[in-house]
């Protein structure tokens, strides 16, 4: 026997090595589909369970429309879907950069005067036009009153700022904003404002 | 066998909306609803729900309220109560069991998480 030989291969064992990376490929194939299909689920998933929630908050507040009652309807979106009961939103008069509180649930008196005066995050929300995260600015100083503050989130007409909601503490169980919590907020930016802009017009509107 | 009867009690239009919109897209559970624990008192009579799923902050009478008259009445004490709050400490979590609920669900709800407890209570 030559030393090329005695390489060789046995017949058996290269059938088994051929069957055992043909099995080696299929189960790589189907796990690879598998985790594709797995991928898809979740997404579809998370598409739905985003659009459930942006379904809710928009009948809440069409029906809040014609109740006159959009902030008392953002706050109950922001407690049941997003899971805070330390909410406010104010109102901002930019020609005078004032804030006006137009409802409140679970905030102290004097915490809501503090923000009130606009400084700090709440400022920047409505200066800007951009929601602020206490926890997507690190090292930013906070104020003292901002201590326990999630989110400062603008109530937005085209550019205008007609508003500020200010988000607390999130319930205990929430360890943070999810990325559906993100959406959520951004659609009230837009809708929470052009819903408490009709709620004001049917307000002022004369009827004959 | 016909679809499983649920009560969800909710003094909030908005939780009311999403889990209305969960159970029809993903379950065939029949779905009553209730704006608070006295007004879930009175469908319970009525409607003999297999399961009941309700809040515990509400007006006119609150969740554990309207649990502790729904197990001390014999034609409703032997329907499974599930409450659903905000608060998931220990000691509201105790005084919810200590009303007689079944189980107990933190707020925002889990789509899965809600719709898998149904399971072990009501089945498919």
């Amino acid at each position: 026997m030559t030393g090329t030989e005695e390489q060789k291969p046995r017949p058996e064992a290269q059938d088994h090595e051929g069957s055992a990376h043909g099995t080696r490929g299929l189960t790589f194939d189907a796990l690879r589909v598998r985790a594709q299909q797995l991928s898809l689920r979740e997404q579809l998933e998370r598409q739905h369970f985003l659009l459930e929630r942006l379904n809710a908050a928009s009948a809440r507040l069409l029906q809040a429309v014609e109740q006159n009652q959009v902030f008392e309807a953002i706050g109950e979106i922001i407690g049941n879907l997003i899971g805070s009961e330390e909410v406010a939103i104010f109102r901002h008069y930019a020609a005078d950069q004032a804030f006006s509180l137009m409802w409140s649930i679970g905030i102290e008196k004097e915490t809501l005067q503090q923000f009130a005066l606009g400084a700090g995050l709440i400022g920047r929300a409505a200066h800007d036009g951009t929601s602020q995260f206490q926890n997507r600015r690190p090292g930013t100083p906070l104020l003292l009153h901002e201590s326990n503050l999630t989110a400062c989130i603008p109530l937005k007409l085209d550019r205008e700022v007609i508003g500020v909601i200010v988000i607390l503490g999130l319930l205990p169980q929430k360890n943070g904003l999810e990325w559906a919590d993100f959406e959520l907020l951004k659609f009230l930016e837009t809708y929470g404002a052009v819903a408490a802009q009709l709620q004001d017009l049917q307000k002022n509107s004369v009827t004959p | 066998m016909g679809s499983k009867k649920i009560l969800l009690v909710d003094d909030s239009s908005t939780a009311r909306l999403v889990t209305r919109l969960i159970f029809s897209k993903k379950s065939n559970y029949v779905l009553l609803s209730a704006v608070d624990g006295k007004d879930a008192v009175e469908r319970a009579h009525a409607e003999k729900p297999d399961l009941i799923l309700m809040d515990v902050m509400m007006p006119r009478m609150t969740g554990l309220e309207a649990c502790r008259a729904l197990k001390q009445d014999k034609a409703t004490s032997k329907i499974p109560i599930i409450l659903l709050t905000t608060r998931g400490e220990e000691q509201f979590v105790q005084e919810g069991y200590e009303s007689g609920c079944s189980d107990y669900l933190t707020k925002p709800v889990n789509d899965t998480e809600l719709l898998d407890l149904l399971k072990a209570y009501l089945g498919e």
